[in-house]
């Protein structure tokens, strides 16, 4: 049973970042009045980057090179860890959520060096940006895991998110749960209204202006990665949501799963249709609501407990 | 025990024949041979102890009123001095090549090098001293070699002040010492640590909480913990960089270990003093963290990392302290080997990274990274010995630093016995830590690619070359034990084991179960870390096979633009403008600014500068305490309803969380 759900696991945490970014851009494209392209076109994307020879900057370190895989394994490792399919996943331990925060943490900083390594103001302002949203993203992540920890008494991830909602009072803890997920998907898949992929400026951009430089193969790790980001948060959302047990009812489970994630990427694509980007300014006002959604689950898992 | 004195003669032989009127080449070698035999000698005493040998005891009569002056080492002096003097050495090894400019000079380096073998001495001292008096010693003698090797280039100025400043800085932390050793003197009758334990334990007074405060005052000061740490970051800049290295990475752990030294006779902490500790840590992390952000001084940067990770460290004694008054062996396990393992993994990563900043130094003659840039392609080595401190300071996989703090971690989510609410504090204490770790990033990204990546700034840099053997090897070694730790982590544990168990030991009888599970983590944590670096070769290793013809090259994309030039590159100042904006009112940034004026402006210039808080806000609350006060107050305008509605809200909020916290127990 075990295999089997990792086989699932790995095939959709691998397949559906494709599939996702499809989703989204059909969404918008919907929202637009186009027909949109095919949900599959970013994996012909990747594919056509992959046939093509990088340039790379004259200022390039070996870094630059490096950088771009260690991204790439270090989003594939964390989606391993991160239980997509509720109280499942193939890497399992106690208190693995660190692991999963902090071999992310990993893919930022190299991500960030890589854009410094061209010696280009523009990416350096995006590495910076990057830098200082994630300084606000990464309390709101370990203090909505401190909430279900404390509620649930597992230790690791996917017991934090695939069991939460058997505890009492999840019905009042969910709506704050899944916006503080939604939020930190966007921000770390840089999707509007924190960041926009699409914008013609680099001034403007986050994501997008960080690997500027990139070409080839390595603009192919980078995008699949950043992809496989949105995939992993949308995962942790479906992982929230999804009422069954993966051991007892895999099919239903995976089912359950993959329409939670296609929805959520049906929202991120509304949210992009009928949004614009905020101004810089107020981008860290709104990735503090994640933190704050999260304090609220804390609080009320607290107080929760003093009324049982 | 005759090892370690045998250990303080060759020192102090060592020491003195450093100063003879010798060529200084000689006077290095002589300084570094008797470290390494000291090494040696401390190493065959200490490492027998650390893995579980008996405790070694000395004793000298001395005269009244003195009495008999006793040491005795145990597995946690024993911790501490395995890796003090080794890195003494390697530090010493790195001065060779540092000063290699004033061999040949008339500058005495003889001076330096008897220096550093006192520091070592006092070591010995510190970490085996059972009698108080053998304990202020050493630390006295660490004081007043660290504050000599601060003003090496004592014919500067600023050099000088901040000797000084930090000599003032150290004294009042040793008033501190000496007023709670002298309290618990008055209770115990004997100057022993021995029997101050025995009134610890014995005694629940009021002066056994003040003694407290007050030892953690002082270690506070020694330690450089946020609000005491101001002497710091200016002791770092000016120092050489492998005093700094000795000074952050081995000297100031003795604060550390005093406090565990302290925990230790306590026996069973009340609850308070573990959150006060959790509590006065998170702080010098989160400040200390915050102020790496804004520094343009390199050495100033890694100063205030110091605070940081001290106080990372601290959250774990605190972790373990309530553990210990919760009687929770596990926790208590956890706490204390997480902080210890993050001393040592701290010592490891924070000396390399100092020698890193030293060798750019000694190349390019400045530590100001907005006149750096490129590096990377002229000292490749430096700067890759700087990005893996780097990566192990921001506590990152598969590097120490990630061992340690997942240790920390697990023991603030840990699922104990203690009640909902304690649980929820310490999960605050895990969003603070991963907070610290997110700025930490933030501030390496800034230092290594404004220092080492893209282009050269400023053309008047000297343009440098890679550094000498000398210093290139400690660096390796430091990396080396970086990487190691950080794949095997449960190496780290078993030098850490020894002294947790005393931890433990102070609750339970059965001390190995405890450990076991810990050993899982960090095997786990090994693995992992393991993994991950095997993916990413394997992962290259296809890439290059699909290709082996070179890349092409073209230039940096400019968005167009025609004539670009190295002086466009994003700055650190700009880097961590956004970050720095959004923590105006911890971070006090002074702007001098002359605006172009007329129709031909001649001169024109803007000049920030992060200047420490706590050291500016120190002299203005005492020179002008009541002019703060009435600025304070005239700043809140008693008619601006946005005061009084945030004002409002909060006394609501603060209210309602009473009433329900006390589960309507007022009411």
């Amino acid at each position: 049973m075990k295999f089997l759900l990792s086989a699932i696991h790995i095939l959709m945490a691998l397949s559906m970042p494709i599939l996702m970014a499809g989703v989204v851009n059909r969404t918008k494209a919907l929202w637009a009045g186009r027909k949109g392209p095919r949900l599959t076109q970013t994996g012909s994307d990747l594919l056509r980057l992959l046939k093509k020879q990088p340039v790379f900057s004259t200022l390039t370190t070996p870094l630059f090179r490096v950088g771009a895989y260690v991204v790439l394994v270090t989003a594939a490792f964390a989606a391993m860890i991160a239980p997509v399919l509720g109280a499942f996943a193939p890497v399992q331990f106690d208190h693995d959520f660190v692991v999963f925060a902090y071999t992310l943490g990993l893919a930022r900083i190299v991500l960030m060096l890589s854009a410094l390594d061209v010696g280009s103001s523009f990416e350096g302002m995006g590495a910076a940006r990057e830098a200082s949203f994630s300084v606000l993203a990464e309390p709101a992540l370990f203090l909505l895991l401190g909430a279900a920890s404390v509620a649930t008494g597992y230790t690791s991830f996917a017991g934090l998110m695939g069991r939460w909602h058997a505890v009492a009072h999840f019905e009042w803890l969910v709506v704050p749960a899944v916006i503080t997920l939604f939020v930190l998907l966007q921000v770390e898949a840089a999707r509007v209204p924190v960041d926009d992929p699409l914008t013609h400026l680099e001034l403007t951009m986050i994501h997008e202006v960080m690997i500027l430089d990139h070409s080839g193969p390595e603009l192919a790790a980078m995008q699949y990665a950043a992809a496989l980001k949105m995939t992993i948060y949308a995962g942790l959302i479906a992982a929230l949501l999804n009422p069954f047990d993966p051991m007892a009812s895999p099919a239903a489970c995976t089912l359950a799963s993959l329409l939670i994630m296609l929805g959520v990427a049906v929202a991120v694509g509304c949210v992009e249709s009928l949004t614009a980007r905020f101004r810089m300014r107020s981008v860290p006002g709104y990735v503090l609501v994640a933190s704050g959604t999260a304090a609220v689950c804390l609080a009320a898992v607290g107080w929760g407990a003093r009324w049982q | 025990m005759t090892a370690l004195t045998y250990a303080i003669l060759v020192l102090l032989l060592g020491a003195g024949a450093c100063l003879l009127p010798l060529r200084n080449t000689t006077r290095a070698g002589v300084g570094i041979v008797s470290q390494v035999l000291a090494t040696g000698l401390v190493w065959a005493t200490v490492i027998p102890v650390l893995f579980g040998a008996q405790e070694v005891v000395g004793e000298l009569p001395w005269a009244y009123p003195v009495g008999v002056l006793r040491m005795r080492l145990d597995a946690l002096g024993a911790f501490f001095l395995s890796w003090s003097l080794p890195m003494t050495l390697l530090g010493s090894v790195y001065a060779a090549g540092y000063f290699r400019p004033f061999f040949n000079t008339s500058r005495n380096v003889g001076v330096h090098y008897a220096l550093l073998n006192l520091t070592s001495l006092s070591f010995v001292l510190v970490y085996t001293g059972e009698h108080a008096l053998v304990f202020l010693l050493g630390w006295e003698i660490a004081a007043l070699a660290a504050w000599l090797l601060v003003i090496w280039d004592y014919t500067n100025q600023k050099v000088r002040f901040a000797g000084f400043n930090y000599l003032v800085s150290t004294h009042i932390g040793l008033i501190f010492l000496v007023a709670a050793f002298m309290i618990i003197y008055t209770h115990a009758g004997s100057w022993y640590f021995s029997t101050f334990g025995e009134w610890f334990k014995a005694s629940q007074s009021t002066d056994r909480n003040l003694v407290f405060l007050l030892l953690v005052t002082s270690f506070g000061l020694k330690s450089a913990f946020f609000p005491f740490h101001s002497w710091l970051p200016r002791a770092h800049a000016a120092a050489p960089a492998n005093v700094s290295a000795l000074m952050s990475g081995v000297i100031h752990k003795a604060g550390l270990y005093a406090l565990f030294r302290f925990v230790l006779l306590i026996g069973r902490p009340d609850e308070w003093m573990g959150w006060f500790l959790i509590a006065f840590s998170a702080c010098s992390a989160v400040v200390g963290a915050l102020y790496t952000v804004r520094q343009r001084d390199l050495k100033r940067l890694l100063g205030y990392s110091s605070t940081e990770n001290v106080g990372i460290a601290g959250m774990g004694f605190g972790v373990g302290c309530l553990g210990l008054a919760w009687n929770e062996p596990s926790l208590v396990a956890i706490g204390f080997a997480g902080g210890l393992l993050h001393l040592l993994n701290h010592a490891f990563f924070k000396c390399q990274l100092f020698y890193a900043a030293g060798a750019v130094y000694q190349a390019t003659h400045t530590v100001d990274m907005e006149r750096l840039g490129g590096l990377a392609r002229l000292m490749p080595w430096t700067a890759l010995s700087f990005i893996v401190g780097g990566l192990a300071i921001s506590a990152l996989p598969p590097f120490n630093g990630f061992a340690s703090e997942f240790v920390i971690y697990s023991g603030l989510f840990g699922n104990g016995s203690h009640s909902i609410s304690a649980k929820l504090a310490l999960a605050l204490g895990g969003a603070v830590l991963a907070f610290v770790g997110a700025v930490s990033a933030l501030s390496i990204t800034r230092a290594f690619g404004v220092i080492f990546l893209g282009a050269a700034r400023d053309p008047s840099v000297h343009a440098p070359t890679e550094v000498s053997r000398w210093m290139l090897v400690p660096m390796g070694v430091h990396a080396a034990g970086v990487l190691v730790l950080g794949l095997f982590p449960v190496l780290g544990l078993m030098l850490v084991r020894g002294p947790t168990e005393l931890a433990v030991g102070l609750i339970s009888r059965a001390d190995t179960d405890v450990l076991t599970p810990l050993i899982d983590k960090l095997t786990r944590i090994g693995m992992i870390s393991g993994t991950l670096v095997l993916l990413v070769a394997i992962v290259l290793w296809l890439r290059f096979k699909m290709t082996s013809r070179p890349a092409s090259r073209h230039v940096t994309w400019g968005c167009g633009y025609a004539a670009p030039t190295a002086r466009m590159q994003y700055t650190g100042a700009s880097f961590s403008s956004e970050m720095s904006g959004m923590f105006r009112s911890v971070m006090v940034l002074l702007r001098r600014k002359k605006a172009p004026a007329g129709y031909f402006p001649t001169d024109a210039y803007v000049i920030t500068d992060c200047v420490d808080a706590v050291e500016r806000r120190l002299f203005a609350v005492i020179g002008h305490g009541d002019d703060s006060a009435s600025e304070i107050s005239r700043k809140i305008r008693e008619d601006d309803p946005r005061f009084a509605f945030a004002a409002g809200l909060a006394a609501v909020v603060l209210l309602t969380m009473v009433v329900l916290l006390s589960g309507g127990g007022l009411l």
